[in-house]
C-alpha cells in the first residue's frame, strides 16, 4: 500500500525526534553526564524508522546499537531513552540495561551487547509465534559487520526450513567501526547470501523514508500471511563517527558531503513541501515541538535519582528468593 | 506400590512425554531429537508432532539462540545439545543472554528453558566429546545446573527444570545413561536445590557430583569395611547448592571430601571448599580434600583417560588423607 500523507508525518516527526536526540545525548555524552560513549547514526535514520513504521505493537523488533532510529519508530519516547543512558532509578530498567535498550510490552527485545547474538533470538521469537498462532512478525535489524556473526546463515537456514515470519533487515551505513564495510566484508551487497538459502531479498534505497516503509510493509505483510522470511538491505550512510569521540580522519570528506546531499530528513521534507503536504509553518511547529520534548526528558533525567544501590540483589533469578 | 526399575533414558524421556502433555509450551529442539541421538527423546516425536519435536541445523549457538527468543516470548523450550562438551560452542548465548536478560530487563524478561546435554567420559570418545563442563556455568550469573546420578533423580529434576522459570542444565553422565534404578509410575517432582543424602555416616561428609556419585559410594562401602563410615551427599544441583544438607553433615564429621569428574582446577570442588572456609571454619578439622580431573585434555585411550579422573581408589585416600590416616 501507498504510504499515506499522515502516516508519512509520522515518519518524518519520528525522523526528526531521532536526530534532535541523538545529537542532543552525543553532547550529553561529550560532557560527561551520560556515562556510556553513544554510537550514532545521522544520515541513517529513514532505516530504522521505516522499518519499524508498519510494524504492529505486539511485532517483535530485534533493534541496533546504533542510534535511535528504530526504538523511537517502535514507539520508545526520548525520555524513556534518555532515562536510561543516564542509568537513572526511573527508567524502565531501573538503570540496569543503558544503551540495550528494551521495552518488551511493545515489542521491542534485546539488543545483545554481543553483536548478532540477537540472530538466533529472533528466530526463536519467529517460531514461538508461528507455534502459539499469534500472527506476530519479527524483525531483526542488523549492520553489515555483523553479517559476518556465525549465527547470520543459520537463521537464515531455519527461518526458510520453518517458514518463519521473520525479517532480516540489513542497514548497510558502508563502515564498521573504523573502517569501510568492503575492507571486511567480503561481498558489495549482503542480500544475495539470503539465495543460498532459499530466502527472499531485495536491496532498497535506505535513503528514502518512503521506499523503506513500503519494501518492509510488504515483507511483514507477506510474512505475517505465512510467506515465510526476507532479507531486506537497506543502503544508506553513516555521517558521523563510530563513537562518540573516535578519532575520525577515515571517511573521506567527499563521501560524506556526497551523502549529505541523499540526507533522508531533508528528502522528505523536500518532497513534502513539493507535494503540498507540509508547509514551513508547520515544520517551524513541529521543530520546537520535538525541541521541548527532548529538553523536558533531558531535565527529568537529569532530575531524577540513580538506583538505589540495594536493589541489585534483585531479579537474579526468576521468581524472586534464591541466594546466587 | 510398584517397584519398578527403568533406565535413565526412560526416565528423562517420561518427563519429556508428562511434561509436553502438561504444558503445551513445552517443546524440543536439537540435533536429531525425532531419532533420538541417546534415545532420550525418541519416540516423542509420534505423540507431539514435529512442530513440537524440532530437528535442528548444526549449529548450537543459533539453537541455543532460538529457545532464548521462544522462552522469552512464552514458550517453555528444551534444547539438546548432543555433547556437553559443544556448550562451548554456545557459550555466548548460555552465559551473556540467557542467564542475564531477566536481571537487566529488571525482571521484564524470563527464559524458561532447559538445555539437556549429555556429556562425561565414557572410555573411548576422545577429547572433545568427553569433558564435564558443569562447573563452568557456576559462573555466569543467572542460570541453575542440574547433575542429576540416578534414573530417579533425573527424572524429577528435569520435570522441575522445565517448570523453572530460569535456564537450566541438565548434565546427563553418558555413563548413566542405560543403568536401571527404581523410579515410580506415579508422577513427582524434586526440587532444585535440593541435595540427597545418598549414604549416611558419622565420619566424613562426602559430596559427589554426577557419576562419581557411584563410585563414592563404593568407596564408602570398602572404607566401610575398614571402619571409617562415610557420609556421600550428592547435591543434585550445583546452583543452587543446598548448602543446608552438606553443612548438617559436616557439624556431625567435622570432615569434608568432594569429588567430581570435571576439572579440579577452578571447579565446583573449589568453589565448594572456599565456601567451606568462609563459612564453616569452626567445623573443618582438617584442610577440605578435593578431586577432579587434572587439567590436561582428555586423552582417547581408555587407560588414559581413566588416568586423568578420579577413580574409586582416589577417593578412598582422599578419605583416609581427611582422617589423617594418610600422608
Ligand atoms: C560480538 C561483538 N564483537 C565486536 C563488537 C564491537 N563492535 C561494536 S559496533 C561494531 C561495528 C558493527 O558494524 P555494523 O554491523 O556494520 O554496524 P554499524 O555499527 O555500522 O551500525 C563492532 C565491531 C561487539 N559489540 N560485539
Ligand atoms: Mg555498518
Amino acid at each position: 500500500m501507498p504510504l499515506e500523507n499522515g502516516k508519512l508525518k509520522e515518519l518524518y516527526r519520528k525522523m526528526v525526534t531521532v536526530r534532535t536526540l541523538e545529537q542532543r545525548v552525543e553532547q550529553l555524552v561529550t560532557a560527561a553526564r551520560i556515562p556510556c560513549s553513544g554510537h550514532f547514526g545521522t544520515g541513517q535514520e529513514a532505516v530504522g524508522v521505516g522499518v519499524s513504521g508498519p510494524l504492529r505493537t505486539d511485532d517483535y523488533l530485534f533493534g541496533t546499537h546504533r542510534g535511535f532510529a528504530e526504538y523511537i519508530g517502535k514507539g520508545m519516547t526520548p525520555a524513556e531513552i534518555l532515562t536510561e543512558y543516564y542509568g537513572k532509578a526511573t527508567s524502565l530498567s531501573r538503570g540496569r540495561l543503558g544503551q540495550h535498550l528494551l521495552k518488551v510490552d511493545i515489542g521491542v527485545m534485546p539488543l545483545p551487547s554481543s553483536l548478532g547474538s540477537e540472530f538466533g533470538m529472533a528466530v526463536g521469537a519467529a517460531l514461538s509465534s508461528k507455534l502459539r498462532g499469534s500472527g506476530q512478525v519479527a524483525v531483526n535489524l542488523f549492520g553489515e559487520g555483523t553479517a559476518g556473526q556465525a549465527d547470520f546463515g543459520p537463521a537464515l537456514e531455519m527461518a526458510s526450513l520453518w517458514s518463519l515470519p521473520l525479517i532480516f533487515a540489513c542497514n548497510n551505513n558502508q563502515y564498521v567501526e573504523l573502517a569501510h564495510y568492503r575492507n571486511v566484508v567480503a561481498t558489495e551487497d549482503i542480500a544475495p547470501r539470503a539465495a543460498g538459502y532459499g530466502v527472499a531479498y531485495e536491496i532498497v534505497d535506505g535513503n528514502d523514508i518512503t521506499r523503506v516503509y513500503e519494501a518492509t510493509e510488504r515483507a511483514v505483510e507477506r510474512a505475517r500471511n505465512g510467506g515465510g522470511p526476507m532479507l531486506l538491505e537497506f543502503k544508506t550512510y553513516r555521517r558521523g563517527s563510530h563513537y562518540t569521540g573516535d578519532p575520525g580522519g577515515y571517511q573521506p570528506a567527499e563521501e560524506i558531503a556526497a551523502w549529505a546531499k541523499k540526507d533522508p530528513i531533508d528528502r522528505c521534507r523536500e518532497r513534502m513541501l513539493a507535494d503540498g503536504v507540509w508547509s514551513e509553518a508547520e515544520e517551524q511547529a513541529l521543530r520546537q515541538a520535538v525541541q521541548d520534548e527532548i529538553d523536558a526528558a533531558v531535565q527529568f533525567a537529569e532530575e531524577s535519582p540513580y538506583p538505589d544501590p540495594a536493589t541489585v540483589y534483585e531479579h537474579i533469578y526468576a521468581q524472586g528468593g534464591m541466594s546466587a | 506400590m510398584s517397584q519398578r526399575k527403568i533406565t535413565f533414558i526412560q526416565a528423562v524421556r517420561e518427563a519429556f512425554q508428562e511434561e509436553m502433555r502438561r504444558d503445551e509450551r513445552v517443546f524440543v529442539l536439537g540435533q536429531d531429537v525425532q531419532a533420538g541421538i541417546f534415545g532420550t527423546t525418541s519416540g516423542l516425536v509420534r505423540e507431539f508432532g514435529q512442530e513440537r519435536v524440532i530437528n535442528t541445523p548444526i549449529c548450537e549457538s543459533a539453537t541455543v539462540g532460538a529457545a532464548l527468543g521462544a522462552a522469552m516470548t512464552g514458550m517453555r523450550p528444551v534444547v539438546q545439545i548432543m555433547f556437553g562438551d559443544f556448550n562451548y560452542m554456545a557459550m555466548e548465548i548460555t552465559a551473556n543472554q540467557a542467564g542475564q536478560w531477566h536481571y537487566i530487563s529488571d525482571g521484564a524478561l524470563r527464559a524458561p528453558m532447559v538445555i539437556e546435554t549429555p556429556s562425561g567420559a565414557r572410555g573411548g570418545a576422545g577429547y572433545g566429546h568427553s569433558q564435564s563442563l558443569e562447573a563452568a556455568f557456576i559462573l555466569p550469573p543467572g542460570l541453575k545446573v542440574a547433575v542429576p546420578s540416578t534414573p530417579y533423580d533425573a527424572k524429577g529434576l528435569l520435570k522441575s527444570a522445565i517448570r523453572d522459570d530460569n535456564p537450566v542444565l541438565f548434565f546427563e553422565h553418558r555413563r548413566l545413561l542405560t543403568q536401571r534404578g527404581p523410579v515410580p509410575e506415579e508422577e513427582y517432582l524434586i526440587p532444585l536445590g535440593q541435595a540427597d543424602v545418598k549414604r549416611e555416616g558419622r565420619d566424613v561428609t562426602l559430596v559427589a557430583v554426577s557419576a562419581t556419585v557411584q563410585k563414592a559410594l563404593r568407596a564408602a562401602e570398602e572404607l566401610s569395611r575398614r571402619g571409617v563410615e562415610v557420609e556421600v551427599i550428592d547435591p543434585r544441583t550445583l546452583v543452587p547448592l543446598d548448602k543446608e544438607t552438606i553443612f548438617r553433615s559436616l557439624q556431625k564429621t567435622y570432615r569434608l571430601v568432594v569429588v567430581e569428574e570435571g576439572r579440579r582446577r577452578g571447579g565446583f570442588g573449589a568453589e565448594l571448599s572456599a565456601t567451606a572456609m568462609d563459612e564453616w571454619f569452626d567445623y573443618l578439622d582438617a584442610p577440605v580434600q578435593r578431586l577432579g580431573a587434572i587439567s590436561a585434555p582428555l586423552p582417547y585411550s581408555p587407560v588414559l583417560e581413566a588416568a586423568c579422573i578420579p577413580s574409586e581408589e582416589d577417593i578412598v585416600h582422599a578419605v583416609l588423607r581427611v582422617l589423617g590416616e594418610e600422608e
